[in-house]
């Protein structure tokens, strides 16, 4: 999937439009080159996005630095809420559980899916077949995988895993019922609902490398795992990179696993950073802390940006070479 | 809003790829009037038949190759090893895709007692029909579904109105203010869907000029839908694409930015449109923490709100009954539509949760 | 491409095509409009509480036989239903966001607070209408009072003390007599241990440790033991006191129980309402809630009454008592008077004159027995003993819950020393004892001693706010 965008095409006549646009302008010529249907077309976009995306990002912002519970009118309190969420012990956890599962999910979810999709490519009959299988978990909507996973993970002896397990000696494993387990079952359960995406993203990709090289690297005499080492994983480098990418952005935000399968627990071992802020803001019966949830969203906001702007780079680069 | 990583930045992978199959579609600069703009659509049809049958055979693996030659093939090692591959590849696709699900099929008609003892059984104590009753009736999973499919639809068409008629303007009638506007919307394609948690939530409760609270109200989803700057940015990107030439005919021949915009413009955005329906549906059916904040009213409910608060409350069999119908909607739309789903996930396939 | 064009099309056209459907159905249910307090033809519309999410369809038919049964008295009041359920994880948004119904229940710990924010509405001038107003237990009463003397929440539903639940057909498959239930934290322990050993996969004994349950719970047995959580001086300063003997004895307690015992099944994550399911489904022997929990488990879970028995809590050490608690009526503050005159009169109808004036304890007992819903489910009385005997003469003929199998409690439910929640950030404490409770249930190598340090350092800070 080596994307190739054309670079945005600008046909003479526009520049001439923008050209007779002209400098000076008095209401009546604003009128008559269109800026009121100018302003017409974008009116949706600017309502929508001022309302819901720009005010509430400037909002975000002031928040973080403000003492907000919607009962009392809000008092600037300068960095406290910062402060307040670097001391937090859970705040520490919660990183430390948000990285686990990121590292999980990589663990788990990153190769499976293109051992498969390279397996998948080399299928000859009956492909469609690998691929509605291999995607159908992805179609189950999450929060029902969730909860099916959830009485799947059943920590007694007769739950299902364990029923299935024990048929050749395992277990019973206490799954969710550990701090020590709760993590990996909760990625594994993600993977399942994920797996099958990527792979398709991968199978496409795999679809377009040119027959030609492999052809040319036969023609060297390259076998199988050359051809593969050689000729496919590198076609794929693009695409594995920006899943690679979203998955850290994806998994930094995981929250409705924790949410729903443990709610955070046992003894905090699947709070993540996602949870923390809901937490601080909805958790308590008489009345969220706003400013910390603002403040760690932001602070979390920040990190995240930094992968967003490589991401931007990477897609930018290959996208235009 | 989609308060979930499939919001936001995780999405952009999908424009270059989305965009390359586009631009070369209407990669046709030299029409200049209306009927060679037909022309030039009948000759992008000719090969987008092409590259979809291309496609198709790509997808069946009949034609195309992969790292196996065909000589590769011959040889009986290869040959004996792939397959056994392959057998062992569909056995664990088997039970690991489908497996979960004919599991559930059974606990939807099996007596709770016997899912909480003998999970594995197979049906010791006869079928509990009834299960799938009341989860139909008591649990009213179809009014709860119903509520999911509006709430698409509506974020589906809040996308499609702002993405079409901004795309439009910051593309096509590019007012001088259009870069401010543009810089502002790709912004926030770096700020995570997160940090509008609280404070979106605060506008729900008091959104400016209307006075009153959207909060139990589908606006409360579907105008902050709207606001997604990937769409947008799709969008604008595909009209950038589009021939001049045919705007300027257009104009020749007298239509106004209105008529071009509906005449012409969207007509000739249908295959955009598309991509953007389908990311709009599914992030509308992957969403829970936004509705879950928003729609306290169970009457309004999408099934992923509803479905974890009753779960304490509704009789296991009857509970793996209602995920069972949960899971048939959309499972026999995937099998209907299964083609479409495989290569929308491909081409946007970086849209995954 | 052309396919996927098509298929998006018909994909597109049938979901237009659902949701029409849907537009029809649903019906406009989006958009009901909540700031007016009153239709047009003068008739109050009033939200009120109805029943857990997902109850059974007989407690949902009785309680709109209820509902229709009062709008045929009241003419004037439209009541709506709907659908609630405490959380302390949900409540504070949804009191933010308006979306509770008019009138809501919050439990004792909450009013004070509330009502120092000027959170909720003051009731005083109609709760004072009520003819039995000034009957009330004192001490009672005092939770929903405001510093300035007036009424801002009405106790309602409830007062519970906390009774340990157990299921007398799992007593017996342990070879247990079921009308002879633990009467010390010792025996819970044996006969949990019993009860485990004869039934693979059922807990003999739970407790619960989510959404602010596990600290709720933690605190039930300190009381039981002779402990108090915190200790709050004359001048209103508290004291977190965590560390005291209670709680670490009911932790080691807990701790012997999973780790030695191996008695307490295998989900350490549950709440009220799980806990209720999990006991339901036959998957938990015993575990300790509010008296009142019965009713609960008939309406929402479809337990089995026959199997269904509730024992006094087993007390030990001096000063040991029953945590106690309960429900409160209350509205918004935003609430017009038209409203509360309203609110009132459902709060008299629903809630409270069936306590106290025979007609109404009749017709209410007729329309519960009805519709198979539980009558005489023990609960503390909110005015006076005497009145509380009174009423379930009242109701005798309609008592269909098998108290015969609630003797172990109700033989001294008067004689409880009962002690209240404690008073200082109530669920933000019980929120920092979640995980100290799940940390013994799931850590073999848990420390009580060091948890709790930790835990009431934290609880210390929280009280030190203010």
């Amino acid at each position: 999937m080596t994307a190739t965008t054309a670079p945005p095409r600008r046909g003479p006549a526009s520049h001439a439009r923008a050209d007779r646009d002209g400098r000076h302008r008095s209401p009546v010529t604003w009128f008559r080159g269109g800026g009121l249907s100018n302003l017409v077309f974008l009116l949706p976009l600017i309502l929508i996005f001022g309302v819901f995306s720009w005010f509430p990002i400037v909002r975000a912002v002031i928040m973080s630095f403000q003492e907000t519970n919607l009962v009392s009118d809000p008092t600037f309190v300068g960095l406290d809420n910062f402060r307040q969420v670097l001391n937090d012990p859970l705040l520490w956890k919660a990183v430390q559980n948000t990285l686990y599962f990121a590292f999980l999910a990589l663990l788990f979810g990153y190769p499976i899916p293109l051992v498969a999709a390279v397996l998948m490519r080399e299928v000859r009959r009956a492909r469609g077949l690998y691929s509605a299988l291999a995607y159908l978990p992805v179609v189950v909507p999450p929060v029902v995988a969730v909860l099916l996973w959830k009485f799947f993970y059943n920590g007694s002896p007769t739950g299902v895993f364990n029923t299935i397990l024990g048929w050749v000696g395992l277990g019973p494993y206490p799954w969710l019922q550990d701090a020590s387990t709760a993590m990996p079952s909760l990625v594994l359960a993600a993977t399942w609902a994920g797996a099958g995406g990527t792979i398709i993203i991968y199978l496409a990709a795999l679809t377009s490398v040119p027959p030609e090289l492999y052809d040319a690297s036969e023609v060297d005499g390259a076998g199988l795992w050359r051809k593969i080492w050689h000729v496919t994983l590198p076609a794929l480098r693009g695409v594995l990179f920006i899943t690679l990418i979203l998955q850290v952005i994806g998994t930094a935000q995981v929250f409705l696993e924790p949410y729903l399968f443990t709610g955070g627990g046992p003894n905090n071992a699947t709070l993540t950073v996602l949870l923390l802020i809901y937490r601080y803001a909805f958790q308590n019966s008489l009345g969220g802390d706003y400013g910390a949830a603002t403040a760690l969203s932001i602070m979390l906001a920040a990190v995240l940006a930094v992968f967003s702007i490589l991401y931007f780079r990477l897609t930018r680069s290959w996208s235009t070479s | 809003m989609t308060l979930s990583p499939t919001d936001n930045p995780s999405e952009i992978g999908v424009v270059s790829q989305d965009s390359a199959a586009t631009t070369d579609a209407v990669d046709d600069p030299d029409g200049t009037s209306r009927r060679a703009a037909a022309a030039s659509r009948n000759r992008r049809e000719s090969d987008r038949r092409k590259v979809s049958s291309r496609r198709r055979k790509a997808l069946d693996g009949v034609e195309d190759r992969g790292a196996l030659s065909e000589a590769d093939w011959r040889r009986p090692s290869i040959r004996w090893g792939m397959a056994t591959t392959h057998v062992l590849l569909l056995v664990i696709l088997v039970v690991a895709g489908l497996g979960p699900m004919l599991l559930l099929a059974k606990y939807a008609v099996t007596p709770t007692q016997d899912i909480l003892r003998t999970p594995m059984a197979i049906f010791p104590n006869g079928i509990a029909w009834d299960n799938l009753d009341k989860a139909w009736n008591d649990v009213q999973v179809s009014r709860y579904f119903l509520n999911t499919i509006w709430l698409a639809v509506g974020s589906w068409a809040s996308q499609i109105l702002v993405a079409t008629t901004g795309g439009y303007a910051l593309s096509v009638l590019r007012p001088r203010y259009g870069k401010v506007v543009q810089a502002l919307v790709l912004s926030t394609m770096f700020v995570p869907a997160i940090v509008l948690l609280v404070p979106l939530y605060l506008t729900i409760l008091d959104p400016p000029l209307l006075g009153r609270s959207l909060i139990n109200s589908f606006w409360a989803v579907w105008l902050p839908a709207g606001a997604s700057a990937f769409n947008v940015l799709l969008v604008q990107r595909f009209f950038d694409s589009l021939p001049r030439e045919v705007f300027e005919a257009a104009r020749m021949d007298g239509a106004g930015p209105y008529r071009l915009f509906w005449s012409v413009v969207l007509p000739m955005s249908k295959p955009i449109i598309g991509v953007v329906s389908v990311f709009a549906v599914i992030a509308a059916w992957k969403d829970f923490l936004w509705p879950l904040l928003v729609l306290k009213d169970p009457a309004i409910q999408p099934l992923s709100v509803r479905l974890p608060s009753i779960e304490a409350s509704t009789d296991l069999g009857v509970f793996l009954a209602a995920l069972a119908i949960s899971t048939l909607i959309p499972v026999g739309l995937f099998l209907v539509f299964q083609r479409m789903f495989l290569q929308g996930a491909g081409l946007g396939g970086a849209v995954k949760g | 491409m052309k396919s996927t064009r098509q298929a998006i099309a018909l994909t597109l056209a049938g979901a237009l095509a659902i949701s029409t459907l849907a537009a029809c159905s649903s019906g406009g249910s989006g958009s009901d409009d909540e700031s007016s307090g009153s239709d047009g033809d003068g008739k109050v519309t009033l939200k009120v509480v109805s029943l857990l999410p997902g109850s059974e369809q007989e407690a949902i038919d009785a309680f709109n036989a209820q509902v229709e049964e009062f709008e045929a008295a009241n003419p004037d009041i439209d009541i709506v239903p709907e659908e609630y359920e405490w959380k302390a994880t949900t409540f504070a948004p949804q009191l933010a966001g308006g979306t509770l119904p008019d009138v809501f229940e919050i439990p004792f710990t909450d009013a004070k607070t509330l009502v120092e924010n000027g959170q909720l509405a003051d009731l005083d001038e109609q709760f004072r209408t009520l003819p039995y107003a000034d009957k009330f237990n004192p001490a009672i009463i005092e939770a929903g009072t405001g510093a300035d003397g007036h009424v801002y929440a009405i106790p309602a539903k409830n007062v519970y003390g906390v009774g340990l639940h157990y299921n007398r057909a799992l007593f017996e498959s342990a070879g247990l007599d079921p009308d002879q239930p633990p009467t010390t934290w010792d025996e819970v322990r044996e006969d949990a241990k019993k009860i485990a050993d004869a039934n693979p996969g059922v807990a003999g004994y739970m407790q619960m440790s989510q959404n602010n349950t596990g600290g709720w719970q933690l605190t039930v047995n300190t009381f039981a033991r002779g402990g108090r959580t915190q200790e709050v001086a004359e001048d209103g300063t508290a004291t977190s006191t965590l560390t005291n003997d209670g709680t670490k004895d009911a932790l080691e307690w807990l701790k012997a129980m999973r780790w030695e015992d191996n008695s307490l099944g295998s989900n350490f994550l549950l709440d009220w309402g799980t806990m209720n399911q999990a006991f339901a489904a036959g998957q938990v022997a015993m575990y300790t809630s509010g008296s009142d929990v019965f009713t609960s488990l008939v309406q929402t879970n479809a337990v089995d009454q026959s199997t269904y028995g509730l024992a006094a809590l087993p007390l030990e050490g001096d000063d040991a008592g029953v945590l106690t608690g309960g429900t409160l009526a209350a509205m918004p503050a935003n609430v017009d008077e038209s409203k509360k005159e309203a609110a009132i009169k459902w709060i008299d109808f629903f809630y409270l004159a069936k306590l106290v004036d025979e007609k109404r304890a009749v017709a209410d007992a007729e329309t519960l027995v009805a519709n198979d819903q539980p009558v005489g489910t023990p609960v503390l009385p909110m005015f006076s003993e005497e009145q509380y005997l009174q009423n379930q003469e009242w109701i005798a003929d309609f008592i269909n819950v098998p108290l015969d199998q609630m003797t172990s409690y109700t033989d001294t439910m008067f004689d409880l020393p009962l002690v209240g929640e404690p008073s200082q950030k109530t669920q933000e404490i019980y929120a920092l004892l979640d995980p100290v409770v799940q940390a013994v249930l799931t850590d073999e190598n848990a420390d009580v001693d060091a948890l709790l340090e930790q835990a009431n350092t934290e609880a210390q800070a929280l009280l030190d706010q203010g």
